[in-house]
């Protein structure tokens, strides 16, 4: 077989190119499983919000208030200098910056009317819950002193711890989870489109360019081999191409995140990808038969994979994309990829009702594939008829 | 003869569609994703009212004082919750399962929360309850050491919150953190400009290209040909970044704070840093063609992803940990100058970014200039 020999000679040569892709991606996959994927607590834990506080004063109040402030915020300590807690507001270090001003803590006893500053990311949820905390407290304390006019501070301090010691029972009603829920899996499968369809144009697209050089495509036409045959281990070697892109990249997330794997969502997470490789495998082969030349291909590439990646959800969740831009990316198979993947993700029962919608999105990217594949012989067709 | 070399270059450079392609259509497209991928992000960081249910037992009936603050928390702009009360908790139930509610309470002898997971809407409700019942037990408190409290006027002093934060802005500008995505996309786009300078000392040294070899034929002082050819490659990519900076601003709106002047300054100052950083590389390295692409390639994608562009975090990861990386990396430099003058009141960060981008153009001009002088060519 001359012609699939000479098509992996291609590909060997054109490794460096399409493992730059594999590499990239191997990195932010691994940063990935090194830090975002959270264990799951059992019971319910109170959400912690990131505040700075810069006390000008040292009370015994200040302090009691600091101590009841950490139950429901992770106190960060940043240096008093604008700039740096700009940054630190700006880059999400923090969400709340609270200062108290001198001379608060009496203020407060004696019914006056003084007001901590706090700087927040406007209107923000963290905003909201933090304040909460922050005037029952000072609240509180303002009461006491009124009503109790003979207390301490240090009394008025231990009063409050007692007050607020007390935390309201939560049940938690969940339902099933779905081990892959949120997993690295999940976050793994969904990069994947960008990495297999990156390395799926540069191998199967330069290759076929290559081979449509007219005297390449000509020289190889005058040889005793059949048309056919030709065309067919050209197919061969992009399938084969395809397929072991597919199997490297799953291999590694079978070693990233082995616990996946005995689950039956991981089966269809594979048939998915499997499909995805497939519609992206006959578009780099429509690429190929419509590039002339090799100069645009990084760019194409570079297009081709980024756009459909960025509007689909891959790289931001489908959730925090406008509607519009998802009637947009709804366009291309990428979309219908990740959106099986999300649904797989929390499959907990695998009856026809959860499955369906499911199986839609796998059948659009074999429309998709099949629709490649046409157009992309229709085009060949053309190009040889109008050559001879 | 300045102006006719000048004028030549221009055409030839501009003819080079690949180089069009990367430092102007592909930065403009990568804008326009950038903007379709991150436009809602913020949103979800703002806060809406929760979604909550009380369930509305015997007990909710005759604790008027618990459905005074519940529904009092609940009405007007500022509200918390979107309070639905459910009739039995089955109803509670069937909402808290079809996510109609974050959670429910239900009140009987302690105040209860019913969720379905962990959350900060989760915690803003539980935070909700606790206060409720610290305040019962601070009454209850009270009225035991002072049992004339109650008749001064101690519920009413509670029912009356007072405020104690004021909200101040840190700066003129809001914290919207998706915008230093597009500074750092405009830093890379100026420093893709490296392939303008590149290309420039190419066709200046006779012993590279072809070229090269026949503009060193004719009788012109060769740093007069080089400069011209400097400017013409540097016309080009400024007016390159005016686009993408206008079609950030105005076609997706994207926010450079009011100092416009300055603005288009730091866009030139950083097409210059994209051309003298090419021409440098490219005289520097004396091997093939590929070599030089790579490294300009590397450094520029390297420098985008420290100074934030595929992870904004990274940015002040490596201002807090590793402050020498971020003042030598020139992404970097010319992304904290478009943060500063969005951000900041004052202009003293953004004066140290472009005080370091000038020591760096001169740097690389001077160095070029020291390599590419005086080379004169036996045979070739």
């Amino acid at each position: 077989m001359p012609v699939f020999k000479l098509s992996l000679k291609i590909f060997r040569k054109n490794w460096v190119a399409v493992s730059i892709y594999i590499f990239i991606f191997l990195g932010i996959a691994i940063a990935i499983s090194a830090n975002s994927v959270p264990e799951k607590s059992i019971g319910f834990s109170q959400e912690k919000a990131k505040v700075a506080l810069i006390s000008e004063e040292k009370t015994p109040l200040t302090d009691g208030f600091q101590k009841e402030l950490s139950k429901s915020a992770v106190l960060i300590k940043l240096p008093d200098q604008t700039e740096k807690l700009q940054d630190a507001l700006f880059f999400r270090k923090v969400t709340y910056i609270l200062r108290i001003p001198k001379g608060f803590t009496q203020s407060v006893l004696s019914g006056g009317s003084m007001q901590m500053k706090k700087t927040v990311v406007p209107n923000s949820v963290d905003n909201a819950y933090v304040d909460l905390s922050v005037d029952q407290y000072w609240n509180l304390a303002r009461i006491y002193a009124k009503h109790e006019p003979g207390i301490s501070q240090q009394q008025l301090v231990n009063q409050l711890k007692t007050n607020l010691s007390g935390s309201t029972p939560v049940t938690i009603k969940a339902h099933e989870q779905a081990k892959t829920a949120n997993s690295f899996s999940m976050y793994y499968f969904n990069f994947l489109a960008y990495t297999l369809s990156a390395a799926l144009i540069m191998g199967v697209s330069t290759l076929m360019v290559v081979m449509n050089k007219r005297d390449i495509k000509r020289r190889n036409f005058c040889s005793p081999l059949r048309a056919s045959s030709i065309n067919g281990q050209l197919i061969l070697a992009n399938l084969l191409f395809a397929l072991s892109a597919w199997a490297i990249l799953i291999l590694f997330c079978f070693i990233l995140d082995s616990k996946s794997f005995g689950t039956q969502n991981m089966v269809y997470f594979l048939i998915n990808s499997l499909l995805f490789t497939g519609s992206m495998t006959s578009l780099s082969y429509l690429i190929g038969n419509l590039m002339k030349n090799l100069n645009a291909m990084s760019a194409v590439c570079n297009v081709l994979t980024l756009g459909p990646c960025f509007i689909s959800g891959v790289f931001v969740p489908q959730e925090f994309l406008n509607d519009t831009v998802l009637k947009i990316a709804s366009f291309t198979p990428t979309y219908w990829y990740v959106q099986a993947n999300t649904r797989i993700a929390k499959l907990t029962q695998f009856g026809w009702p959860e499955l369906s919608p499911i199986i839609q999105s796998m059948a659009l990217l074999l429309a998709f594939g099949a629709a490649f594949i046409t157009v992309s012989l229709v085009v060949g067709k053309r190009k040889n008829l109008m050559n001879e | 003869m300045f102006a006719h070399i000048f004028l030549y270059r221009f055409k030839c450079l501009i003819r080079d569609r690949q180089l069009v392609f990367w430092t102007l259509v592909f930065p403009i497209l990568l804008g326009t994703f950038f903007y379709m991928a991150f436009f809602n992000l913020n949103n979800d960081e703002t806060f809406h009212p929760i979604d909550a249910a009380v369930v509305n037992n015997h007990a909710y009936q005759h604790d008027a004082q618990f459905k005074f603050v519940i529904e009092h928390i609940s009405k007007g702009k500022k509200r918390l919750f979107n309070l639905k009360v459910a009739s039995t908790q089955k109803e509670a139930d069937s909402w808290l399962k079809t996510n109609k509610v974050k959670g429910y309470f239900t009140n009987g002898e302690t105040l209860r929360l019913t969720v379905q997971e962990s959350g900060l809407e989760q915690s803003i409700m539980k935070r909700f309850a606790d206060q409720y019942r610290t305040d019962s037990s601070a009454i209850k408190s009270i009225a035991k050491e002072n049992p004339k409290a109650l008749q001064n006027g101690l519920l009413s002093d509670l029912g009356k919150q007072q405020s104690y934060v004021k909200e101040i802005s840190g700066g003129s500008a809001k914290p919207n953190n998706v915008l230093n995505y597009f500074y750092s996309l405009i830093a890379m786009a100026c420093l893709y400009g490296s392939f303008w300078g590149m290309k420039e000392v190419t066709d200046i040294q006779a012993d590279v290209s072809a070229r090269a070899a026949r503009v060193n034929i004719a009788p012109v002082h060769k740093l007069k040909a080089f400069i011209a050819g400097s400017m013409a490659a540097l016309l080009i990519l400024f007016s390159e970044i005016l686009v993408l900076l206008a079609y950030l601003h105005f076609g997706l709106s994207i926010d450079f704070g009011p100092r416009t002047g300055y603005v288009v300054l730091t866009a030139l100052l950083g097409s210059m840093l994209g051309v003298s950083f090419g021409a440098f590389i490219s005289a520097l390295v004396k091997k093939g063609e590929g070599l030089k692409v790579a490294i300009l390639l590397v450094i520029s994608m390297v420098g985008s992803f420290l100074s934030g562009m595929m992870f904004l975090n990274m940015k002040y990861i490596i201002a807090q940990y590793v402050p020498l990386l971020s003042w030598v990396n020139p992404v970097n430099l010319l992304t904290d100058a478009f943060y500063a003058l969005y951000y900041y009141d004052s202009l003293h960060r953004y004066t140290l970014n472009m005080t370091m981008m000038v020591f760096f153009i001169l740097l690389f001009c001077g160095g070029t200039y020291l390599i590419v002088r005086r080379r004169k060519y036996a045979s070739l």
